[in-house]
């Protein structure tokens, strides 16, 4: 499955969706089997990453997205990770991926707090954690924030491997989305996608 | 798109990893049951309750949870990612959200609700924050900021929500009853006393 990362899961600031349904006295699962695939996604997380399983839902062909229900997308997406683990043909489990663990980073990042940072473009066939509506927007770095392994590398190989720093970067509203908005988004933003101003 | 429903396929897909040994029998019963039944002592909308009337009374403890929220919640439940906490004041309000699925400070309050996943939520409020709130029947002064966090990395948010006036004599349990779900998320305040 070759897909772009513009696909329809970046949902942050798109227009047209109305009001937000709440439920009264919402149950912890809307049918049995919503229960059943919330617990199934462990028989293969533990051998991949978080990134790898979002990333299997992004490929989702749009149309199936926005209409499947939330626990529908993760079936979707434990279907195919089963699949690719081989898990469903034998009784071989594949290696087992370890998880990091919260850590603060040691070492000094190239950004500090308060510094002006310009967000990459990352267009990739692979997987990102910028949301296209701040792609190339300026921010000003809040703080950072930990340090965990680069999500892009992660769903690709399926491994976390080393980690880098993560800044918690903040936005004017109304650069993102005109001059009616008075308010501010932040967002976790990896070192390697931010850039000088 | 298969014909199956999905009730089908996930008790197929069930099946198949019972078969390889990769789910045993009993085991998905086991943890639904455990979530159904969800206690104040593990991730539920009342564990966080706890924490945030605790913050309301002990100052040491609010300092911590601000300055250092990994270990100061694991007290209460062990964090296995990285947690920030959120906090109100009188001139700042916070809500949070993820855009790209649904990070959810889940380690701590369980399982989002559905409306926290829906594809409205996902979408406006980082661009119109205070139409959503105003569905929520949250009203913010224009003279407070407000501040929209994008769970978009390995971190999850807690908004540490402001005590409600006329609770001075009110204790650390009763102070918890006050507390909700959308409060710790920002789309509500605390029940009034």
């Amino acid at each position: 499955m070759i897909v772009g990362v513009d696909s329809v899961h970046d949902l942050g600031g798109m227009h047209g969706f109305g009001p937000v349904a709440v439920e009264v006295d919402e149950p912890l699962f809307h049918a049995p089997w919503e229960g059943r695939v919330w617990r199934l996604l462990a028989a293969v997380m533990g051998s991949t990453t978080i990134d790898r399983f979002r990333y299997t839902i992004e490929q989702m062909p749009p149309a199936e997205y926005l209409a499947a229900s939330y626990y529908e997308r993760w079936l979707w997406a434990i279907e195919h990770l089963a699949a690719e683990q081989g898990i469903l043909d034998g009784t071989d489990r594949p290696a087992r991926v370890a998880r990091p663990s919260p850590s603060t980073p040691t070492w000094a990042g190239r950004f500090n707090r308060g510094d002006r940072v310009r967000v990459g473009n990352p267009v990739t066939s692979g997987h990102t954690r910028v949301p296209r509506y701040l792609r190339r927007h300026l921010g000003r770095v809040e703080r950072i924030a930990f340090a965990w392994p680069n999500p892009g590398e992660s769903a690709a190989t399926g491994i976390y491997g080393e980690a880098e720093l993560v800044y918690t970067v903040s936005f004017a509203a109304a650069d993102l989305f005109g001059p009616a908005a008075d308010h501010s988004v932040t967002a976790d933003l990896a070192e390697s996608d931010l850039e000088e101003p | 798109m298969s014909d199956l429903t999905p009730a089908e396929r996930a008790e197929i897909l069930e099946r198949h990893l019972q078969d390889h040994g990769h789910v045993h029998p009993g085991e998905v019963d086991a943890a639904i049951a455990a979530a159904e039944a969800a206690s104040d002592d593990g991730p539920s909308p009342a564990l966080g309750a706890r924490v945030v009337a605790r913050a309301w009374v002990d100052a040491d403890f609010r300092d911590r949870l601000l300055t250092d929220p990994v270990d100061t919640i694991s007290e209460y439940q062990p964090q296995t990612v990285p947690i920030a906490v959120l906090e109100d004041t009188a001139s700042v309000h916070n809500v949070i959200v993820c855009t790209l699925c649904s990070c959810y400070p889940s380690g701590l309050l369980g399982n989002p609700p559905a409306w926290y996943k829906s594809f409205e939520y996902r979408t406006r409020v980082v661009r119109e924050p205070r139409a959503v709130l105003a569905e929520f029947g949250v009203e913010i002064d224009a003279d407070v900021e407000l501040r929209v966090h994008d769970s978009t990395a390995e971190q999850r948010y807690l908004v540490l929500p402001l005590r409600p006036a006329g609770t001075d004599d009110w204790d650390e349990q009763q102070l918890a009853s006050l507390v909700t779900r959308n409060a710790m998320i920002g789309t509500g305040f605390p029940l009034p006393p």
